[in-house]
């Protein structure tokens, strides 16, 4: 089977763990229980996304795209870097979903994630403008913040919508 | 996690018999050949997964690896949404393919999961001399990328690369193409190179 990518060739795509900043279009496909955080600086247009699997790096510093603790940090400096003002951040989430009721344990992974980084983004005192979590479906992303921060998701069976 | 090319050899034979006992209990239930790719096998940074694991509409049926080795991995009959439709049309006697997956081929392919995966668990204990028992399957019909990820969010967290062990069954009759997945956690994969070792010698 050959595999396919939502929004190939027109965007960068964020795999598991990793992110991206900048102006330019960027998408994770397939996102599970994994979550994509992105912030977005609407004044100048620049965004960034991190591919989010676990909620907790428990001091691992290897991989920070991959926990939702070391990914907001990892977000925020790399904005600011930027150029981008702190105070103008704004968040929107999307993925968190449980695909599997009975793997895992009780831990739904989904959840966890999500409510991790809401808890973390009202710490930091940045505002979730929207979002598109839980549930137990699939979603890709394509987020384009120089059009404006638009947010894309697209779902398995192909509906889209945007945030 | 360093795996050497005899390793990966070892690896890619022991799926090699698992996945053709596999192929034969398919080819009993569809009644017709099946044809079987060389099993792939990758060692893959989990951000690079997407570049071999997209958000294709699939049907996954996943089974939680138990038995003697410690509950560790998963190993998972991915097939496209086309494909399963296909697949369970042929089992089920009927034709439409331009349909959602309901609750009868949902039963058909969780069957044909079970059929399958334990053949291959069947297949790979005769050379290993261990069994790896399947856990009760589950289904998804999503986007593969979102069940492999939320798979690995189960596994162990410092998971930074994964074995995708892959093999492609095809029926070119009925069209129906799926691929088994297998991927061991840490641990279960360094048991069964061990077993592998003491059957081959040092590796």
């Amino acid at each position: 089977m050959k595999p396919s990518r939502f929004y190939e060739g027109t965007a960068a795509i964020v795999g598991i763990g990793e992110h991206c900043i900048g102006p330019d279009p960027m998408a994770t496909i397939g996102l599970g229980s994994c979550v994509a955080l992105i912030l977005y600086e609407p004044q100048r247009a620049i965004g960034s996304m991190a591919h989010v699997m676990l909620p907790d790096s428990n001091g691992r510093v290897d991989r920070p795209g991959k926990y939702a603790d070391t990914a907001i940090r990892l977000l925020i400096d790399g904005m600011v870097a930027k150029g981008c003002r702190r105070q103008r951040l704004v968040a929107k989430l999307v993925g968190g979903a449980s695909m599997f009721a009975h793997f895992g344990g009780n831990l739904n992974i989904g959840e966890r994630n999500t409510r991790t980084l809401k808890t973390l983004l009202r710490t930091e005192g940045i505002p979730i403008v929207a979002e598109l979590t839980g549930g137990n479906v699939g979603r890709s992303v394509v987020f384009t913040p120089s059009e404006g921060g638009r947010v894309t998701v697209k779902r398995a069976d192909g509906t889209c919508c945007e945030l | 996690m360093r795996l050497t090319d005899v390793q990966l050899d070892a690896i890619r034979e022991l799926g090699n018999i698992g996945a053709a006992h596999a192929a034969t209990t398919l080819s009993q239930m569809l009644m017709c050949q099946i044809n079987m790719s060389v099993p792939e096998i990758l060692v893959v940074d989990i951000g690079r997964i997407c570049d071999h694991i997209g958000d294709e509409y699939s049907a996954m049926v996943v089974f939680q690896l138990q038995g003697e080795l410690e509950p560790g991995g998963y190993i998972i009959l991915l097939v496209s949404r086309e494909s399963a439709l296909r697949l369970t049309n042929t089992m089920l006697g009927m034709t439409d393919t331009d349909r959602e997956l309901g609750e009868m081929d949902q039963s058909a392919l969780l069957e044909i999961g079970n059929i399958m995966i334990s053949a291959f668990l069947d297949g790979t204990a005769e050379l290993l001399g261990i069994v790896m028992l399947p856990s009760p399957p589950e289904l998804a019909i999503d986007m593969a990328h979102a069940g492999m990820s939320s798979l690995l969010a189960t596994m162990d967290a410092d998971i930074d690369e994964v074995i995708l062990f892959r093999t492609e069954l095809m029926d070119e009759e009925h069209m129906v193409n799926s691929d088994i997945l297998f991927l061991p956690d840490t641990r279960t994969l360094a048991d069964i190179l061990r077993l592998l070792e003491s059957i081959v010698g040092p590796m």
